[in-house]
């Protein structure tokens, strides 16, 4: 009998249990992507597509003033929501991070923000519907305290309400990794700061932002590529006016336009890897983290 | 001065913005118990009653409201979720194991299993139908196809957990097992896993959750058999009533009795050990 | 060679930690049934060979015979080599009983249960842990876990049991007690103990034979009483700390240090030049006394009673620290005054002398 000396067998240990899951992500993750980029070179006719090369489909949307447009829309949106996020989940996670001194409230009040995701993705995007409705809760409240006389059209099924409920559904993918780094901070640097004069402005832009910084790369990158690729909360809350990548993908497919499907699909993948490689050059994670 | 004047501003600027987080959801739930069958998904309340319930169980005469589609999809989700989950663990206390050894490549193995829950559920979807359409030719199903864009999604969680737990474990347990004669294999069923158990239930929870309420991958690579999600989605192009309210309640509810079950199961271990260390003080 | 009289056998040992090189071409015979203590600053490579003797690692070069057997590429669970870990490596989630039962439960052999308990309870005996077999390693103490530590591995009646550290992590009153300890099982069991340790006087008490480990080489192996009264390099000299080593200058039979030039009669071959003198030699005299050797004027700077002797520090010159150890059985020691000049002498025949140039 042979034996193999200790460290080989363990480096063929490795291997065996790294090759199932290696193998499953390069089979239905690596191999469906490049299939995406392949077939948006395949040629579509009405009912089928045959695999002969073409860029037909690429002109078409590029021609196409629906689907640039999408494009745009998608773009839009994402830097509206993006900001929103921050600007909305900035001062909460400060609050959480930094400001609570118990470890307990400022645990209590994180998981107060994660509890939501226990619900199903689609039934909270389905419950803006009766808030933001024509004669949803905020219309009512809003003529009930006679703000208004007669109810605002525009929070359902128009941009905005979309952007409303995205803002909801990932600003707490904002709100993590920033309060995680901002309760990283060293408090004496904080009071030295305060003790040698400086005002919270002052220490906020000089000390504790600087600091935040990889938590907002982190969530920005988070939200980014849910945003980027998200279409059911435009479809639920826009009453198919705002139509996103995402939406023209889930419509060609409907119509087994997979071609034209796969250009949106390589379209959306550039665009995902230009901002998040983006963002990680505003911070080197690895060293940060 | 500013800072003092700060943090109750905050204070209350947290409480608006969980009201943000929560105020859909309230208003939702609210809703579930509007009158029935006549009332709509909207205010005012008609009347309160547990009609919409009592609809989603089948347990309302018939009326032109017809019930959800939820009992089969509901069933066809949970098994998904169960293979999922114990997919998506397995491999992911594989790879996690794999990288307690440094090895060439692992940069890459580690990005290549993360990315699968960095892409957006849309590009693994068409992906996945793509290659089983036009490639591999063969029919998309919840419990083929669908399951694997799954997996894809939720094992990457399910390593990153067992990778935070593995960093912390001590593996001089192991060697004194294998210095007693014990193999490595039974070593890691009686030594190594009794003792990151806890983490493995926290990827299955993982897995289970994300699984259960996944959707876009769902829509585009299971088929003709719709899961809970696509049900729920279904219903969105038509006009909606409060019976879908209801159901999301259950759904939450639903949920929560799951973490509640995590949460005995995590505290079971805990409480053992203690018990017996009060037995020995009374002893 | 007579293979049979040893346990186990090092050949050429290297183990290469990138740059660093952990053991060095370590080769090393260990006599049967023996307590061997390894002793060897931190950072030695201590740890390491007992890794790679245990199984744990694997040598890049160089091999092992255990029993006559090579056992190189055998992994650790085949090798029947105990291990006592430094933190004990209990299984957090095992009672001391399942604990100690472990290997013959989980072992390749079958043990019918009966067999099992008889002797896991025979163990518990014999390392006194009677009444604690239901508790887990959480309750109880940091001497009581050593001992189920040791009773795991000793059930499995391995014939050679490698210790790392195992009274590091004991507080010193119970250190002292589990020396004996260990000596009297050990004997008992007729297995052979490989104690690794950076304490010098555990090293010295404990082993039958004692082998000092240096940046990866083992410099000296022998009896506790050759390595204490010969040492072979002023290297094992330093780790025994036991011996006021000065620097200096040897030429033509005569030591030039800083009391002058001395006759060295033996000197062993050294990279540097150094005297040295054991603690227990060197003696403080006053001004104008008769002296016994060389002299080497010092002041007083405290001393330390160790209970049985009284150790004195004294500081010369040049700033350098002299220790004078005082056993009480040869009568009360002097009052030193603080501060004060004393003369620093020995009887130059106990002095070992270490030289680039060993004489002839």
């Amino acid at each position: 009998m042979s034996i193999a000396a200790p460290s080989t067998q363990r480096n063929t240990f490795t291997g065996w249990l790294l090759a199932p899951g290696v193998f499953w992500m390069i089979l239905f993750l690596v191999a469906p992507i490049m299939m995406i980029v392949y077939v948006s070179f395949w040629t579509q006719t009405t009912f089928a597509i045959n695999s002969t090369l073409t860029l037909d489909s690429w002109k078409n949307f590029f021609s196409s003033e629906a689907y640039v447009g999408a494009l745009w829309t998608t773009l839009r949106l994402w830097l509206i929501v993006l900001a929103l996020t921050f600007i909305i989940g900035y001062p909460a996670a400060l609050f959480v991070g930094l400001l609570v001194k118990s470890k307990t409230v400022s645990t209590i009040l994180l998981v107060l923000c994660v509890i939501p995701f226990w619900t199903s993705f689609l039934i909270r995007v389905l419950a803006w519907r009766p808030m933001l409705g024509k004669e949803g809760a905020i219309n009512i409240i809003l003529q009930k305290l006679g703000l208004i006389d007669s109810p605002i059209e525009v929070l359902l099924f128009s941009e905005l309400s979309v952007i409303i409920g995205m803002t909801q559904i990932y600003v707490v993918f904002m709100v993590g990794p920033i309060a995680f780094m901002l309760g990283r901070i060293d408090r004496n640097i904080i009071e030295a700061a305060r003790d040698l004069g400086a005002g919270f402005g002052r220490i906020f832009w000089k000390i504790i932002f600087p600091l935040s910084l990889p938590g907002v790369v982190v969530g920005a990158i988070f939200v980014s590529v849910m945003v980027l690729g998200e279409f059911a909360t435009s479809g639920a809350l826009s009453g198919r006016k705002v139509n996103l990548l995402g939406n023209i993908i889930v419509t060609q497919v409907g119509s087994l336009k997979w071609a034209m499907a796969s250009v949106v699909g390589v379209i959306l993948t550039i665009l995902l890897g230009i901002v998040v490689a983006g963002f990680l050059r505003i911070v080197d994670l690895k060293s940060e983290l | 001065m500013e800072s003092k004047a700060l943090k109750p501003i905050l204070a209350v600027y947290v409480a608006a913005f969980i009201l943000f987080l929560y105020g859909p959801f309230i208003v939702l739930g609210i809703l579930s118990f509007q009158q029935g069958p006549e009332g709509g998904p909207q205010f005012p309340i008609i009347d309160w009653s547990t009609y919409w319930y009592r609809h989603l169980f089948g347990l309302t005469p018939p009326s032109r409201i017809a019930p959800l589609p939820v009992g089969e999809a509901l069933l066809r989700s949970l098994t998904l979720a169960f293979m999922t989950m114990v997919t998506a663990t397995v491999l992911g206390v594989m790879a996690a194991q794999a990288f307690r050894r440094r090895f060439r490549g692992a940069g890459i193995v580690f990005y290549l299993i993360v990315l699968g829950m960095m892409v957006p559920g849309v590009l693994t979807g068409l992906g996945t139908s793509l290659l089983a359409n036009n490639v591999v030719g063969v029919e998309r199903h919840w419990w083929t196809t669908a399951f694997v864009a799954h997996v894809v999604y939720t094992f990457p969680f399910a390593f990153l957990v067992m990778l935070a737990i593995l960093n912390r474990f001590d593996g001089s347990v192991e060697e004194a097992a294998w210095s007693l004669g014990v193999s490595p294999a039974r070593t890691f069923r009686k030594v190594t896993f009794p003792l990151i158990f806890p983490g493995v239930l926290s990827a299955m929870l993982f897995a289970f959750t994300l699984s259960f309420d996944e959707f876009p991958r769902t829509l585009f690579a299971s088929g003709r058999d719709q899961t809970l999600p696509l049900a729920i989605y279904g219903t969105f192009s038509v006009e909606i009533h409060p019976n879908i309210f209801a159901f999301g309640v259950m759904t939450t509810l639903f949920s929560f009795s799951l973490l509640a079950v995590y949460g005995i199961l995590m505290g079971l271990s805990v409480r053992r050990a203690k018990k017996i260390a009060m037995q020995e003080d009374i002893a | 060679m007579v293979q049979s009289e040893s346990i186990f056998r090092l050949d050429g040992v290297t183990r290469r930690f990138g740059a660093l090189t952990a053991l060095d071409d370590i080769t090393f015979e260990a006599p049967q049934n023996e307590y061997i203590s390894l002793l060897g600053p931190s950072g030695a490579g201590k740890t390491s060979l007992l890794r790679v003797i245990a199984g744990f690692e694997s040598p890049d070069v160089g091999r092992i015979h255990f029993l006559g057997r090579d056992i190189t590429d055998l992994p650790a669970h085949k090798r029947g080599i105990g291990f006592v870990f430094q933190n004990f490596a209990l299984f957090p989630h095992l009672t001391v009983f399942e604990n100690i039962a472990f290997g013959l439960r989980n072992g390749i052999d079958d043990i019918a249960d009966a067999q099992i308990g008889d002797r896991v309870r025979e163990m518990v005996d014999l390392v006194g842990l009677s009444g604690l077999e239901d508790r887990v390693p959480d309750q109880i103490s940091g001497g009581q876990k050593q001992r189920v530590a040791l009773a795991r591995t000793l059930v499995m009646q391995p014939k050679l049991v490698l210790l790392d550290e195992p009274l590091g992590a004991l507080d010193a009153n119970l250190r002292g007690r589990m020396q004996t300890e260990l000596r009297q099982i050990r004997e008992r069991l007729n297995v052979t103990f490989l104690h690794v340790t950076g304490s010098e006087t555990e090293a010295l008490a404990m082993g039958d034979t004692v082998a000092v480990l240096d940046r990866g080489r083992i410099i000296q192996s022998g009896t506790p009483e050759q390595i204490h009264d010969t040492p072979s390099s002023s290297d094992v000299a330093l780790f025994l700390n036991r011996f006021n080593l000065f620097d200096g200058k040897l030429s033509a039979d005569a030591f030039h240090g800083p009391f002058g030039p001395v006759p060295a009669a033996n000197v062993c071959q050294n990279p540097t030049d150094i005297y040295a003198i054991r603690y227990d030699r060197t003696k403080a005299f006053r001004k104008g006394d008769t002296l016994p050797g060389p002299a080497l004027p010092a002041r007083f700077l405290a001393s330390e009673y160790l209970g049985s002797s009284v150790i004195s520090f004294f500081e010369t010159a040049d700033h350098k620290q002299v220790e004078v150890d005082h056993h009480l059985s040869f009568g009360d020691p002097d009052n030193y005054k603080v501060g004060e000049e004393y003369v620093l002498s020995w009887d130059p025949r106990h002095a070992i002398v270490f030289g680039q140039e060993a004489a002839a």
